[in-house]
């Protein structure tokens, strides 16, 4: 042990000896050299747009004299590698992430800023949550918050929009380049072009689409495919895009973002502030479960219930945690404090702070849930430890949604039926959704009619134009979604620590040409978490660019002080 | 049956079983060796760290390695394969279930057809033996076995279905048909199925025929050799006679055992044809599962494929024997 | 083609095979110039071989382009989907979308085709060769140690064996390649691991001949130590056989490499002729109708797997005269 020390500390010495000699030739005008940089992406075969951009920026980047390795992983790994590998000693990625594509993408509920504002940037979810680069800044923090309390004041709100929006630009803790064009094709043999409704931010894809799309004819099904997986048919479980579509349809929600954006009231006939703290809803009368049961005020309750239900454990620190049984719906339900049953059809919700996006993001968020299914089942879970409601499969799922369930087999399709006591009774008889991760089959389907309506293309835009060009039966429809694709900075560490490098970095991406060359057009270019579908939250000054340019990214490196030696390797800042 | 092929038998199956349970442990550990957190398909991003070694409780996976191991080889015993990661509320067996007659049926008639064609193709090539055709036949078989299967489903995929559309491109059925499908046998039953299976069992057909056929050919060229056939044209039977009868039956035996190895094989082999032409079968869910990352999943996948194959070895096995006399006289004497 | 060793048992109760008597060296001289004289097809598939291993060597130079880097027109934008010059019908302007550089034309996102067949070759051969070594060392030294020794040797030796041909191949890679990181080598490891067994299997049942042959036992006598009889007094007869499993390795090698890169588990920096088909199949070259990007390497990775294909029935037609055709 002592002479290990020993050792130790006579090589220390040495190495301290060989600096000084070689101290007055570099120490003055050079730093360290830049480590090796890991890029992550998703695989090619998994999502080639993705994975073509990470390796054109990666490119580039090489360019500024850096090195870069382009880790391209499946995404349950890049999970892995991004999300719990965020801190040094954390996860089981041998060191935290540097940089990473990454994307947002749009949901209905996502149409109000408060979503991204707050959770991708606020310190508080840091550690865990969405803030997965780390960003720490008191000021933003601030921002954060004040636009969530804001409620009466559009105007104020835009203003604190508009600064953080700024702040995050100038920052450049995230580099976004686009908001994709979501092409979507519509069988107009089968359907009334006209009543296709486009949702801002979302596409076609929504649910005054389902409601409201006119059969021409005999055939009235809708007929529509997922690339993607539909393994759960769950009203407490947030499980991605497509079951998303499943239970939005099932279940009903008290409101209802409408195709601008903009919550309005929809199982509920009313929903009244009587003050920024308190809030009633009162219930459409006459509306059924698909079992035949009334809806009342006691299940408008109990789904907030269920959403609050959980245990409270303390792990071997003496720390007290709380464990919902719905994990994915407790946050939206989380600022409520009390829930009061008035009469038969309304109940009064009381928040703990006044909140802007509680209608967005909680009363059209959570789907209404019939207390005679759930309640028990919630019960049951409360006394376990090992299972929560993403557990839970019913057999025949119940909801008051104007579609019901006929079959669901795991990943491989859903089938719903219009529910004829829905007072808002959708003018299709029948919705089908299946599973084809196949994209050719996915084209050969839409053109044979086999598909009537394909809202998911993660392919390429341009071939899909192609077809819709060859065939007269079908049209085209595309919309800026509200989500973005950007590259994500781990700013916990260096380099990606210092603003000037970030800056410098955010230069090295081609944006028009990515959109003209990777998107074939079928993208919006992006500069902010905000996206232009969202018009009201964008009438902002305008935020600062980042034009592509390599030697615009040099310049900047060098004002900040990096240098580079006779390989052209970039080096930190002396000191 | 005499006492020395039951002892015979006896023994084989032990050894199939100590065969079983070794794979069944390597597969354990092959697990462990995943580079992702055992549950990363499974775990929410808003999850914390507490929920997530709830979840790790509910797995067992918090538990020290040989106690998973006593726990899963307890499980497997009682066929319990776990729970799936990535499908709510259903086990794996649940979705195992589903995939394994998908994956029997595309096996079994591939097989059927590739050993139909195989062995009148080899009797064929064996008795125009030395023409051009046979010469050009053998060739061709050569090449449709060095011919990549997903690559010629690609290729029947284009004509058949994009370009001709005169056949489906994947899946067993349109889900409006298939969800009227109680039982396997309202599948079995139903024209559409059938339908759907036509482009993979054709491209399968394509890569197995060869081995029935070459082996079915230089088997019969080698009993055409022998005294008895000799014998029996000299005997003024029929050239076709001669060859079917006699010859046929007797360079048949081996090509039966072939075809019983065959079907193991074939279930593992399929994987790519399945996910060329989404088969809803074994194949296709192994590598859905492996990129989710669901591995409960994958490995109960795994488990049934190997579980198939050393089965279908012991069968091949035990035929052989009983057809062979040499094997099993030295069974016997091994035995006895 | 996995099932080959046991079907080769069973269709012919296990042959004897013809060994050569004279030094080691020239026995398997003598075997391997018989083979390549007398089968033309042999020949053929050595030839194939020898040109696609000349194509890996000078790759780079016989490349027109880099294999990753989309290739930009005049304005800089990526040339995509451009057909090649020689598709285009007559009398038709050369237009956007046809050039004269590119032999093969170019993919979605306007790489090489050509080139990537090119580069491709260099994937396929090194995995081809290298498993097929691995594969036919491993069993070669298996079937030696088992045949020779017998007793508990030999049954561990064969039970590994039997484990091996219990599990499923295809998932087996699978599952090692998604478990590493994505590399060629993945398929040559696990090659390495299972494929062996056919080789070991066979080889072990040619060595329990051998030994009891008189060589052997002449040195025996002579106080040669077991691994000297081994090594020298019967492995020269038996590596025709370890060639012959060898051959048929590459083939299978090369194609379960182009599967394993089909199905998505390949490291996408290296070019290999699976990989080309999966981003074809990704692309949707089947609903363009880009035959030009879909053939070109299925044929490649035809033309090597007969020629190993080819070797290998030369080789089985010299050791086992009776499979001989008539």
């Amino acid at each position: 042990m002592n002479r290990k020390l020993k050792r130790l500390s006579t090589l220390f010495a040495l190495l301290m000896l060989a600096l000084a000699l070689a101290a007055p030739a570099t120490a003055q005008t050079m730093g360290e050299m830049i480590p090796p940089i890991i890029v992550h992406s998703v695989t090619q075969a998994e999502r080639p747009i993705e994975y073509e951009t990470t390796r054109l920026v990666v490119e580039n980047m090489r360019e500024l004299g850096l090195e870069v390795e382009h880790r391209a992983i499946p995404w349950a790994q890049l999970i892995d590698e991004i999300w719990y590998s965020r801190v040094e000693g954390e996860g089981r990625a041998e060191r935290p992430f540097q940089m990473t594509y990454w994307r947002m993408v749009g949901r209905p509920e996502r149409s109000d800023p408060d979503e991204f504002t707050y959770n991708l940037f606020h310190s508080s979810v840091r550690d865990g949550g969405y803030n997965f680069i780390g960003y720490n800044n008191a000021d933003y923090d601030a921002l954060a918050e004040a636009q969530r309390v804001e409620v009466g004041d559009k105007e104020t709100r835009l203003d604190i929009i508009c600064e953080a929006q700024q702040m995050i630009r100038n920052d450049m803790v995230n580099a976004y380049f686009v908001h994709p064009l979501t092409p979507q094709v519509v069988n107009t043999d089968v359907f009334n072009a006209d009543s296709v409704v486009t949702q801002a931010g979302i596409g076609v894809h929504n649910f005054w689409t389902w409601i409201g799309i006119e059969p021409t004819g005999e055939d009235k099904t809708l007929i529509t495919s997922t690339t993607s997986f539909l393994n759960s048919f769950n009203p407490l479980e947030i499980a991605g895009d497509a079951p998303s579509r499943v239970t939005e349809m099932t279940w009903d929600r008290l409101m209802r973002i409408n195709p601008i954006g903009v919550a309005e009231p929809w199982a509920a006939e009313s929903v009244v502030w009587e003050d920024p703290l308190n809030v009633v809803v009162t219930l459409r009368a006459g509306m059924k479960w698909h079992d035949g049961e009334p809806v009342t005020s006691e299940d408008a309750a109990y789904t907030f219930e269920a959403a609050l239900a959980g245990t409270t454990q303390v792990d071997e620190d003496g720390k007290e945690e709380f464990r919902p049984e719905a994990p994915d719906y407790h946050p939206f339900a989380r600022n409520v404090a009390n829930i009061e049953i008035i009469d038969d059809l309304s109940v009064r919700y009381t928040l703990k702070t006044p909140s802007a996006a509680f209608e967005t993001s909680s009363l059209a968020k959570l789907n209404l849930i019939p207390k005679h299914v759930w309640e028990p089942i919630i019960n049951d879970l409360l006394t376990r430890d090992d299972a929560d409601a993403d557990s839970i499969q019913e057999e025949i799922p119940i909801g008051s949604g104007p579609f019901k369930y006929v079959a669901y087999d795991v990943n491989e399709f859903v089938l719903l039926e219009a529910f004829d006591d829905h007072w808002s009774r959708p003018k299709i008889d029948a919705w089908l959704m299946n599973v084809l991760p196949n994209q050719e089959a996915t084209l050969g389907q839409i053109q044979s009619g086999e598909m009537n309506f394909l809202w998911e293309w993660p392919g390429d835009p341009g071939v899909l134009q192609d077809i819709v060009a060859d065939n007269e039966h079908l049209d085209l429809f595309s919309a800026i979604s509200i989500g973005f694709q950007y590259f994500a900075f781990n700013v916990r560490y260096a380099p990606f620590d210092d603003v000037s490098f970030r800056q410098a970095i955010a230069h090295t991406i081609p944006q028009q040409f990515i959109i003209d060359n990777i998107y074939n057009g079928f993208a919006a270019p992006a500069d902010s978490f905000v996206s232009a579908a969202l018009e009201y939250w964008r009438q902002c000054e305008d935020l600062p660019t980042y034009n592509f340019s390599i030697d615009g990214a040099r310049e900047l490196l060098a004002g900040a002080g990096y240098t580079w030696d006779d390989d052209g390797r970039l080096r930190y800042p002396a000191n | 049956m005499s006492r020395g092929v039951v002892y015979y038998i006896a023994g084989r199956f032990l050894q199939s079983v100590m065969v079983l349970w070794i794979i069944v442990t390597l597969l354990f550990l092959l697990f462990r060796l995943a580079p992702s957190n055992p549950l990363a398909s499974y775990i929410d991003t808003t999850f914390t760290k507490q929920q997530e070694a709830a979840l790790l409780a509910r797995f067992g996976l918090d538990k020290p390695l040989h106690e998973q191991y006593i726990i899963y080889l307890v499980n497997l015993a009682r066929f319990d394969l776990g729970d799936t990661f990535s499908y709510a509320g259903k086990s794996v067996l649940d979705i195992l279930r589903a995939d394994l007659p998908n994956t029997i049926y595309l096996t079994l008639s591939s097989l059927l057809v590739a050993y139909g064609v195989g062995v009148l193709g080899g009797i064929l090539m064996a008795a125009l033996r030395g023409s051009l055709f046979e010469r050009v036949g053998t060739t061709f078989t050569l090449m449709t076995r060095a011919a990549p299967t997903f690559w010629v489903g690609m290729l029947l995929l284009t004509f058949f279905a994009f370009q001709w559309k005169l056949l489906p491109s994947s899946g067993i059925a349109p889900a409006m048909v298939r969800y009227r499908w109680e039982t396997e046998w309202d599948k079995l039953m139903s024209p559409v199925f059938w339908r759907h299976m036509i482009l993979p069992t054709f491209t399968l057909v394509v890569y197995l025929h060869g081995l029935p056929l070459l082996l079915m050919r230089s088997n019969m060229l080698e009993v055409l050799d022998q005294d008895y056939v000799t014998m029996s044209r000299l005997a003024g039977y029929r050239e076709w006679r001669v060859m079917i009868q006699t010859a046929a039956r007797n360079a048949m035996l081996p090509v039966l055992t072939a075809l019983t190895l065959g079907i193991g094989y074939s279930i593992g082999g399929n994987v790519v044809i399945e996910n060329v032409f989404s088969w809803p079968g074994l194949g296709r869910t192994l590598v859905r599962a492996v990129q989710q990352a669901d591995y409960p999943l994958a490995q109960g996948a795994f488990f049934l494929i190997a579980l198939i194959i050393v089965f279908m070895n012991f069968i091949a096995d035990i035929l052989y024997s009983l057809l062979d006399p040499r094997v099993g006289a030295s069974a016997q004497a091994q035995v006895s | 083609m996995q099932q080959e060793a046991m079907v080769r048992e069973a269709a012919t109760g296990n042959p004897e095979a013809r060994f050569r008597q004279g030094s080691a060296l020239r026995q398997l001289w003598e075997t391997n110039l018989e083979v390549f004289q007398r089968d033309r097809m042999a020949l053929f598939g050595l030839i194939v071989f020898a040109a696609f291993a000349i194509i890996a060597v000078f790759a780079p130079i016989l490349a027109p382009n880099d294999p990753l880097t989309p290739l930009k027109n005049n304005e800089g934008d990526w040339i995509k989907d451009a057909m090649p010059y020689w598709l285009a019908e007559p009398g038709e302007d050369v237009a956007e979308g046809y050039t004269n550089d590119f032999v093969l034309g170019t993919t979605n996102i306007g790489r090489d085709i050509f080139s990537q067949l090119i580069h491709g070759s260099r994937a396929a051969l090194l995995v081809g060769f290298s498993a097929a070594a691995a594969v036919a060392v491993i069993g070669t030294v298996i079937g030696l140690l088992a045949g020779y020794y017998g007793g508990w040797i030999d049954t561990v030796l064969m039970r590994a064996a039997d484990v091996a041909f219990g599990i499923p191949f295809i998932p087996f890679i699978i599952v090692i390649a998604a478990f590493f990181d994505p590399s060629i080598w993945n398929v040559v490891i696990a090659m390495a691991i299972l494929l062996w067994r056919d080789t070991g299997r066979v080889i072990r049942s040619q060595v329990l001949v051998i030994k009891e042959q008189a060589f052997v036992s002449a040195a025996r006598v002579s106080g040669a130590s077991d691994l000297r009889i081994i090594f020298v007094y019967i492995a020269p007869s038996i590596l025709p056989l370890s060639f012959l499993y060898g051959s048929f390795a590459i083939a299978w090698a090369i194609l379960t490499e182009a599967s394993v890169s089909f199905l998505g588990f390949s490291d996408p920096e290296t070019i290999s002729w699976g990989f080309m088909l999966q981003d074809a199949f990704l692309s949707l070259a089947l609903t363009r109708g880009a035959f030009y990007w879909i053939i070109p390497p299925g044929l490649c990775i035809m033309l090597t797997v007969m020629a190993g294909f080819f070797i290998g029935r030369g080789y089985e037609e010299v050791l086992f005269p009776r499979l001989r055709r008539m």
